[in-house]
Parts: structure tokens; sequence; C-alpha cells
């Protein structure tokens, strides 16, 4: 098991490193930079300006170099700049994750807490008209569009409630939040809560053909019991591991919620930093994204692992 | 995993097999489901291609007297703020959908079945390295990679389809290497490469059929993604640009803006889109189901 | 349109009340705004666009500013800000201000002459060693005639101009003309600007929100009467629109309410005061007149011959837009030209189908028609108020044979795409910071100019553009503006489609908003508004 574990450490160093350089040469191949951006939108295009706050913010240096800057600024826990607010990158980066892991938290829980009871009702009920409905349900939650989903509930909101959830970095208190970002959180859950659901139907469909299930029912215990008890507990390990990966890859589903519902988060604030050509906090950010996906991933498989004692280690 | 067609499978799931009317039929009566799903892909598809004799108008004339008309007889569902009739801009956009969805999938797929078959079979430090850049380009959600790709070649059809295709190639390329590494060691193909065929050749004719019923699986469920991906991305702008009536560019900005007044803005593009989206899942579903026997419920 | 004439009244009865003398301002209370997008900075010297000067105007003074008070910016409606008085010597080249006494900055330090002459010797581009006020310097062209400042004291400072300019003080009363200090640093004034104006920055969260705060020290005894302003930036435009009508914003972001959106907003919010008015924006089409197609005039001329005004005008604001040349119509501008003379100007023809019938024979005669129409791409921006003209534009190109696609560009790259001349046609938003024909003609058509992005250059037009500078008699002025404005539409450049009209709005709780009918970019010093609750 250890031989196993320097192997996958090592194997996340190196996917690391590499997303450190592929986002580093795309983000350069973006046509126009920050000088372009900044005298641009002035409508004057002044070369000399140019000029002067390329070479200001170092992006006139050898790629090389620029790339060793921020690498070993990184290693050092120093972010850089950021571009556009001429703040420490962490100043602008720090607020805005645990805003982003709330609403990721809470999308997360409502994706549980619909998709597990649903999963289990279908999996029962199999080929019930039940079941059918519910899948239909399931499928459409992976295909309706997160943004057009988040413009129907603002629709709603306005014609029921006559006003919309506006993000107030002030809310304090739990119950305050929760309030604030439960409408978005629904929209970002929505998605996972159909993929959990499938995932626990057909998980728990396996668990009911196996042997000790039908050893127990044949005992004579009760159908609930043998359901829920038995079944459920042992169906549940595949759907913990798409919850953890899931959460990882919520961020795309964040990035139009949070455009839509107008939050302050990460994932909006890449696409803003992206369309600034805001390299330290684009780099940064995405960098950050790819360390909580292969942590996850990691953390998904242990947990895999040490829960399943089917699964050997090895290669 | 073992090499598997339709005709076996549907042989194994007990079906009298004769002529391709009897298939649809056994397919439709086995997956209800999937036949609706399959009925959608084709309206979907054919609404695509013969977008230029269905809409009644261009779905780019802007007319001032019908600035944001209700739906009518004239517009069947309204038009939008440049009075542009939403029906046509509907039916137009199945068009661009579909030449995303269709164009990434199919760039991707190539891509992926490319890097997938080298990796698989010639095996070594070319896979190695190979697995490593998928591994790198897994380690970022498909939104995110595709909207860091589109900014940075710029809002157009083709870079579209490019921003979408490139994230979706991992996938791909990791069935076919689990397909190809499997089948490599098979008596089948043990034997072409004994008659001395080449290499590449045995790639192709020999291993790449056989990894067709997974991927065909993975297709339509990357049809459905990528058809979901293009217009987040036109939503956020960074997608295919205006004049074009791309579903996804049609609810950005302008649309929010008359949700009150004219609902029908944001009400039947999002439609057109999940429902297109429900119907490839659908059909996905089924197929699923039908070829890969493993995940069967 | 019973509708908005109904709206127009309630708004100008609104104003009525307002405009009667406020006896019973009430102090205290917080504003909640909303801004459109993320201002690039907050330094005003540094940007162009309206996201920095409304937050921000109210950090700052100027020497003289807009008297508030008049709907209309004009250079007989200027009044006293950090200057208590200012005078011209006889040749009228040298402008001298007696600044008001005890002024403070927002940091405790004492605002002096030396502070004016840092400011405009930043902006002429002539900085002295050590100062860093602005690394930017958008309006450089504003300052061609300035000499030199002088300062006599502490409380006297003198420009120096090379010749007469009577539009000289209408640019220092612009909201884009406010006095920074020499000991702030250039980064300083982008993120966390020290002013003397009635409200300082409390904080600043990017893509988030401004907080401003009263400045209890302001130099002009018993103003501001807020507490504080409060900025969210909200970047949707329907979300900012919802949060007006919900009450979480006590205003619209200026202009932000278009004509198809206020019957929605109107009907959400009952009690709401909606006022339209003249942005001083207007669309124009850019034509590269130095390549094929486009370097045939006559080509140039059918282009314009299809243009239906109204057309556009009906889309874009149901027919409120005002069709005008280079300056903004009268009567809400000062300088444009009466409505009879810009019915002869080629592309403002009441008749439309007739001067469509020839731009359709000059395109016949050289060798166009349906089955054989002439391409061309119409780059724009890739913004919703850019690309809408735009897409309309295209539609009515095809009535004279040019069948022309759309090409948008992304924001960044747009201006260094036009100014490289990669482009055909262009559709382009020109926003003028002052109502003046200087600010204006300098900016966009001289040929020294570096916003001059079309690179249009007639020696006879900049002759003009310096004679009309430099004449006093206004009437006489406003003669050679014309004839620089027929010109411009003769020659075809940049030919106007309409400035645009929208609509602003505030809950009736809002007192003293006084918006100015020919600029948006001047009126936001946000000192007599006040809240009634």
């Amino acid at each position: 098991m250890g031989a196993y574990l320097v192997r996958r450490l090592f194997l996340m160093a190196v996917t690391l490193v590499g997303m450190s350089i592929l986002i580093f040469v795309l983000l350069r191949l973006v046509p126009g930079n920050i000088a372009d951006i900044l005298v641009d939108a002035t409508g004057n295009d002044d070369p000399q300006e140019k000029a002067r706050i390329v070479h200001d913010l170092g992006i006139d240096r050898p790629l090389v170099e620029q790339y060793w800057q921020w690498i070993n600024g990184l290693a050092h826990g120093d972010l850089g700049y950021a571009f556009v607010s001429e703040r420490p990158a962490i100043e602008e980066i720090a607020p805005r994750i645990p805003i982003s892991s709330k609403l990721a938290g809470l999308a997360i829980f409502f994706a549980v807490l619909l998709g597990v009871p649903l999963g289990v009702v279908s999996a029962v009920r199999q080929n019930s008209g039940l079941d059918y409905g519910l899948r239909v349900l399931s499928l459409s939650g992976l295909s309706l569009p997160a943004f057009w989903l988040g413009l129907l509930v603002l629709m709603a909101s306005v014609q029921w409630f006559g006003t919309i959830p506006i993000y107030d970095a002030d809310a304090h208190g739990f119950f305050t939040q929760v309030k604030m970002l439960a409408l978005p959180a629904i929209v970002v859950g929505f998605r996972s809560s159909a993929l959990i659901m499938r995932l626990t139907r057909s998980s728990m469909l396996e668990v009911l053909r196996q042997d000790y299930v039908r050893t127990a029912r044949s005992k004579g215990a009760s159908n609930a019991s043998v359901n829920y008890d038995h079944a459920l507990r042992n169906a549940l390990l595949p759907v913990v591991t798409v919850i953890g990966i899931e959460a990882a890859f919520l961020v795309g589903g964040l990035i139009v919620t949070e455009t839509v519902f107008n939050i302050p988060g990460v994932a909006r604030f890449l696409v803003e930093a992206i369309r600034w050509r805001d390299y330290p906090i684009v780099q940064n950010l995405t960098m950050l994204i790819a360390v909580v996906v292969v942590t996850m991933n990691f953390l998904v498989d242990m947990a895999y692992m040490v829960l399943d004692p089917r699964i050997k280690f090895g290669g | 995993m073992t090499a598997i067609d339709h005709q076996a499978a549907l042989a194994r799931a007990g079906a009298n097999v004769t002529g391709w009317w009897s298939r649809t039929l056994f397919f439709a009566r086995r997956y209800p489901l999937g036949a609706v799903g399959a009925v959608i892909v084709f309206l979907f598809i054919f609404t695509a291609v013969f977008a230029d004799v269905i809409a009644p108008v261009d779905p780019t004339a802007t007319n001032a007297k019908y600035s944001l008309a209700p739906p009518s007889s004239m517009f069947w569902l309204g038009a939008d703020f440049m009075g542009r009739d939403m029906y046509s801009r509907i039916i137009h956009g199945a068009r661009i959908s579909l030449a995303v969805g269709a164009g990434a999938m199919g760039l991707g797929g190539i891509l992926g079945i490319s890097i997938g078959l080298a990796s698989g079979y010639l095996g070594g430090w070319i896979d190695l390295a190979l697995q490593r850049l998928m591994d790198i380009m897994q380690a970022l959600p498909l939104l995110v990679l595709a909207i860091i790709m589109a900014a940075s070649l710029g809002p157009s059809l083709r870079n579209t389809v490019i921003a979408i295709a490139i994230p979706l190639v991992p996938s791909v390329a990791r069935v076919v290497r689990s397909s190809t590494l499997s089948l490599r060691e098979q008596p089948f193909v043990e034997a072409a490469r004994a008659v001395g065929m080449g290499e590449l050749r045995v790639a192709v004719r020999h291993v790449l059929p056989n990894t067709l019923a997974p991927l065909i699986v993975l297709a339509t469920a990357q049809l459905g993604s990528a058809i979901l991906v293009e217009a987040s991305l036109s939503f956020l702008g960074l997608g295919v640009p205006e004049p074009h009536p791309s579903w996804g560019r049609m609810l950005s900005e302008s649309a929010a803006e008359y949700v009150r007044t004219a609902p029908w803005l944001v009400i039947w593009p999002g439609v057109a889109i999940s429902l297109t989206v429900f119907g490839t899942n659908l059909l996905g579903d089924a197929l699923r189901d039908l070829l890969d026997p493993r995940q069967r419920s | 349109m019973r509708l908005t004439t109904a709206i127009w009244a309630a708004g100008t009865a609104g104003l009525l009340t307002i405009a009667s003398p406020s006896f019973a301002q009430k102090q205290g209370g917080t504003l909640n705004m909303p801004l459109r997008d993320n201002p690039p900075s907050a330094s005003i010297h540094e940007e162009a666009t309206i996201s920095v000067v409304q937050p921000f105007m109210a950090v700052f003074n100027n020497l003289v500013v807009f008297d508030p008070n008049q709907k209309a910016n004009s250079p007989d409606h200027i009044v006293p800000d950090l200057a208590d008085s200012w005078s011209w010597n006889d040749d009228k080249t040298k402008l001298t201000f007696k600044l008001h006494q005890g002024v403070k900055w927002h940091d405790g330090k004492p605002f002096t002459a030396k502070d004016v002459k840092c400011t405009f010797d930043a902006l002429k581009g002539t900085p002295d060693e050590g100062t860093d006020l602005m690394r930017k310097d958008p309006r450089k062209i504003w300052y061609i005639n300035l000499k030199e400042v002088t300062t006599n004291g502490d409380n006297e400072v003198t420009f120096v101009l090379g010749r007469p300019q009577p539009s000289f003080l209408s640019m220092l009363a612009a909201g884009y003309s406010p006095i920074y200090s020499c000991h702030v640093p250039s980064r300083e004034m982008r993120t966390k600007p020290i002013g003397t104006g009635p409200f300082k920055i409390a904080e600043y969260k990017r893509n988030e929100s401004i907080k401003l705060v009263r400045n209890p020290d302001y130099f002009k005894k018993g103003k501001p009467h807020l507490d504080a302003i409060e900025w969210k930036i909200v970047p949707n435009r329907s979300t900012r629109m919802l949060g007006f009508v919900s009450g979480q914003f006590d205003m619209t972001f200026d202009s932000d309410i278009s004509f198809p959106m206020l019957k929605d907003v109107m009907s959400q919010k009952k009690d709401a005061i909606c006022e339209a008015r003249p942005s001083n924006v207007n669309s124009n089409i850019l034509i590269n007149r130095d390549s094929p197609p486009f370097n045939n005039p006559e080509i140039r001329r059918a282009l314009v011959d299809t243009l239906d005004i109204k057309a556009f005008n009906e889309i874009l604001s149901q027919g409120h837009n005002l069709d005008g040349a280079a300056m903004l119509p009268p009567p809400n501008g000062v300088w444009g030209m009466p409505a009879d003379m810009l019915a002869t100007l080629p592309g403002h023809s009441t008749d439309v189908e007739k001067s469509r019938a020839e731009g359709r024979k000059i395109m016949e005669k050289l060798g166009y028609g349906p089955d054989k129409p002439l391409k061309v791409k119409v780059a724009t921006r890739n913004i919703a108020i850019y690309r809408d003209p735009a897409v309309i534009l295209i539609d009515q190109l095809k009535k004279v044979y040019i069948e022309a696609e759309l090409e948008p560009i992304d924001t960044t790259v747009w201006y260094t795409k036009i100014q490289r001349k990669d482009y055909q046609l262009g559709m382009n938003l020109t926003g003028v910071g002052v109502d003046d024909p200087d600010v204006n003609f300098y900016e966009n058509f001289y040929s020294k100019s570096l916003r001059n992005y079309t690179g249009y250059n007639n020696p006879d037009v900049d002759k003009l553009i310096d004679q009309q500078s430099a004449e006093t008699d206004i009437a006489k002025r406003k003669k050679i503006v014309w004839e620089i404005e027929k010109k411009l539409a003769d020659d075809v450049a940049r030919p106007v489609i309409g400035y645009n009209v929208d609509n602003t709005c505030w809950s009736p709780q809002v007192k003293g908003v006084k918006l100015q009918v020919n600029s948006i970019y001047n009126g936001w010093r946000f000192e007599d508004i006040w809240l009634d609750r």
C-alpha cells in the first residue's frame, strides 16, 4: 500500500505541474493582454502607454522566466499581484473561496437529500410507473442547462415573491446565509441529484440481486429491512464516491449559476479574470480548481479501498 | 470485455433479429424510453438538416414593427427584440447545436480514438506520456477547460467546436485504450498479426471495430454534453456569436431583460436545448443497456 | 406612446417638486445603487466610462463644475467648486482661479494650488520628477492648447493657453476633470483614491461592491446629506432591474432602462420616477476608407443612402433615439444643427425609398445587383449595445445589394483591430464627455487625435476645428460647427445613426436628483441628494 500511495502522489504532482504549464501557455495564446484591455477600455490605443504597462507588469520578460517566477512564488506561498486590482492575488481569491464552498456544500446537501431516497425508491419499485417517472425526472435533471433553470427560478421568484435573492456580503448568521444561497444551491444541485439518484438506483439493483440479500430474504427478514438495512448500506459505497467527484466537478455549474444569481464566488471570478487577461488570478484559480479535483479523486479512491475489501492494492 | 456487436447483443436478448424493421420494433418494445429518445434525436437532426425548408422566414431578418411581438399566427413562438421570428430562430438554432455538437463529438472522437489506439496498442513510454496528458486534461471540469479554450481562441463557430472537442478527448481515449488493451491479446488479433498484417492495419481493421460498442454509448452521451456546453459558452458570451441563432446565445443578456414582457424569449430556447439533450440522454441510456451488458440493470 | 408620455409627465412632476426650494432635506441614510460592471479602476482621469465616473465623481472636486441645478451643461452655467472665482486676461489666453481656502484631502493634508498644477502637468504629459499620478491619459487631446500651469502662493493658479479657447473652462467643469493631489501615487488613485469630495471611499471590493461614506470635513457646509452610498456591482441588466423593482436599489444605473424595458419597470414598481434623456452617446458606422471596397466614394455614398434612421430608432428605442449629425441635436444639445438642415445631409433623408433607389442605381452602375451582391463584413464589439445596431445595419445593407456578415470582436482587441485598419465596416458607439465641439471634434475627427480611430484626415476640417475653437462669439461659432458637421456627413466620416435616449429611474424617497440632458458624465457629485425615509 505504501508503494501505491507514493506512486499515486507522484502522479498527482506530475499532473499538477503539467496543468500549470498548460494553463500558462494557453493564457499567453489568448489574443490581447491586460495592457490592451486597460488602454483600449478608454478608447485610446496608445502604444507607448501599453508598452509601459506591459513593462511594469513584467509580461514582456521571457516566458520561461515568467513561469519560473510564478511557480517559485507559489512554492513560497506568494501568488503574485492581480493585474486589475493591483492587490495581492491571495487577497482577491481567498475571500471568494468560502462563498463558492458554501454554495457547493449546500448544493451537494440538496442533491443527496433528493437523490438518495428517490434512487432507493426507484430501485425497490423497479419497472413500476413510479420508477419510470423518477427515471425521466432524473434524466431531465441531466438535460436542463443550469443557467436556464436559474433564469426560470428567478422568473418564478419575481412572479410569486416580487423579489429576487440578491447576494449580500454582510449577511451573517447561518439561516440568513442558507436562505440567501438556497435557490442558487438548488439550481446547482439539481444536476448532481439526478446523477446521485441514477447511481443509487443502479447500485441498489445490483446489491438486491446479490446472494446475501437473497439469503436474508429466505431467512424471513422483512422486505423493508432487507431493502433498507442490507441493501442500502452496501449500495451507498459507489454513491459516496460519486458525491466526492461531483463535489469537485460542481465548478462548471457554479460558473453559470454564480453569473445568473450574481454571487461573487471563485467560479464567476475565473471567467471575469479570463476576460481581463488577469494572468495571476487565472493561473492561480485554475491551479486551485485542479488541486481540488485531483485531491478529491485521490480521496475517493482511498475511501473506496478502505471501505471495499474486495479491491486489492497494486499497480 | 469481449467483442460485442448489435446482432449478438440483440440475439442474446432473445429477439428474432431478421430485417431492420423488426429490429427497430424490438428496440422500441424493449426500450420504450430509448425509442422516445431516438425519435427526439431524429427530429432534431431532421430539423437541423432541413432548417432552410422548415423555417418560414429568414432567422436574421429584423423588423422594427414586430419588436417583442407575442406569439401569433404570424410568429408562432413570438418575435424577439429586433422583430426576428423566434420559431425560425429555434429551427435554425438546431443546426448550430448539431453542427457544434456533432463537430465537437467528431473531432474529439478522432483525436481520442487516435490517442487511445496509440496508447493501448503501442504501450510503453508513449502510453505513459499520453496517459499523463489525459490526466492533466481531466484535472479540470469540462466546462472550465472549454471556457479557457474558448477564450483563448475567440468567439466563432469553428473555435467553439474546437474548444468543446478538446475536453472530450480524454474520455474517448480512455475507453479506446482499455478496450484495445484487452483486445490486443485476443486470438483473432494475434492471428491477423501472424498472417503478416502491419501493426497499423491490425489496429484499424481489427481492434478499432471491436471498440465500437462502448464508443457509441460514449458518443451519444457526449453529444448531449457538447450541446449543453455550447449553450453555456454562448450564454457566457464565449461561444457561437450573433447573428448565428444559437440557443444558448438567445438566452443570454437581452432575453432575460424582457422576461416579463416577453417570456417566450426565455422559454423556447431553453425548451429546445433541454428537449434535445433529454432525447440524447434517453437514447444513450437505452444504447448502454443494449450494447454494454455489464451495466445492464 | 401614450404610456411613455404619462411617464414623462410623472418624471417632470417629480422634478418640479424637487426643483422647489428644498427646505427640509433630511440628513442621513444609505443610498443603495447598482453598478453595471466592475470599474477598470477608480482613477477618473485614467478611464473613459460612466462605470467609473458615476461612482467615483463623488470622491473628488473640480475647480469649477457645470451647475448641478441646470438641466443642460452649457458654458453660461458653470459654477465654483474648488475655485471661488476665475477670470480671463484681456487676450483670453490666461485663466486665473482663486482657490477656496481651508480645503483638506480625505487624509487630512491641506489642498493647495500645487495640487492643481500637479494634476494638469500629469494630464499634459509633463509631470514633475517624482510624481506619478496616472499611467494612462485618454484625454490628452483636451490639453493640447495648454502651455503651462503656474501657481501664485497656495491659493491662486493660472492656466496659460497657446491661443484663446473658450471651451477650456467647459472641459474643466466636466466630471472627467477632477483635481488629484500631488502626494497620492497612481496605484492608490486607481484602488483607493484620495479626494476632497463629499464622500470618502470606505471599501472597494472588486467585482462586488464600493462603499462610500460621508466626508464630515467636506468644505461645502451642510453637505452631503447622505451618510453613505453603497454600490453593488451587478453585471446582468435584468438582475439590476429586478433589484430596483424589488427595492434593493434606490435608483437604477444611469440610462440603464431601455424603452422596451420601461413598461415592465413601471408596471412592477408603480411609484418609480423615470426620466428619459439622451446620454450623448451615439451609434456610428466606422468605414475603412483606405482599402476596397469602401475606398470608393460612390460605394460609401450607397452605404449611407440605404440608412433608415427611423427603423434603427424604432427597434432600439421604440422611436425615442434622436437623429443627429456629429453633435448632439437641439433642443437637448447646445451645438447641433437644426432639424431642417439635418434633413439635407446624406443618410438623414426622410424619403428612404427614394434615396435607396439612388443607392441601388450607384451599385448597379458598378456592376452589382440582386444576384451579384457586394460581400462585406461588419465588425463590432461583442456587446449587445454594439451588436444590436450592427444586426439591423446588416439587414438594411441588403437593400442596396450589399451582403454583410457580422464579425463580433472581443472587446479586448476591438480598438487595436480598428486602428490597424483590419476591418471594412464597423459599428461603434461614441460617448461624448462634454456637449462641446472642442471635446467632440478634437477627440474624434482631428487628424492628430489618438481616438480618431478611422484615421480621418481632412486638412480643411482640421482648420475649421481650430477656427471654431478660438471663436468667442457663440452664434458665429455655431455656424462653423454646423459647417464642420456638414463636411463630415458629406465625406461619410462616421455616419451617425442615432443618439441614444434611455431611462433612469429612482424611487420617490430619493430627493434632489437632477439629471443633465446633454451628458451622463457630469452630474454625479451626489452632494445634493437626500433620502426621505
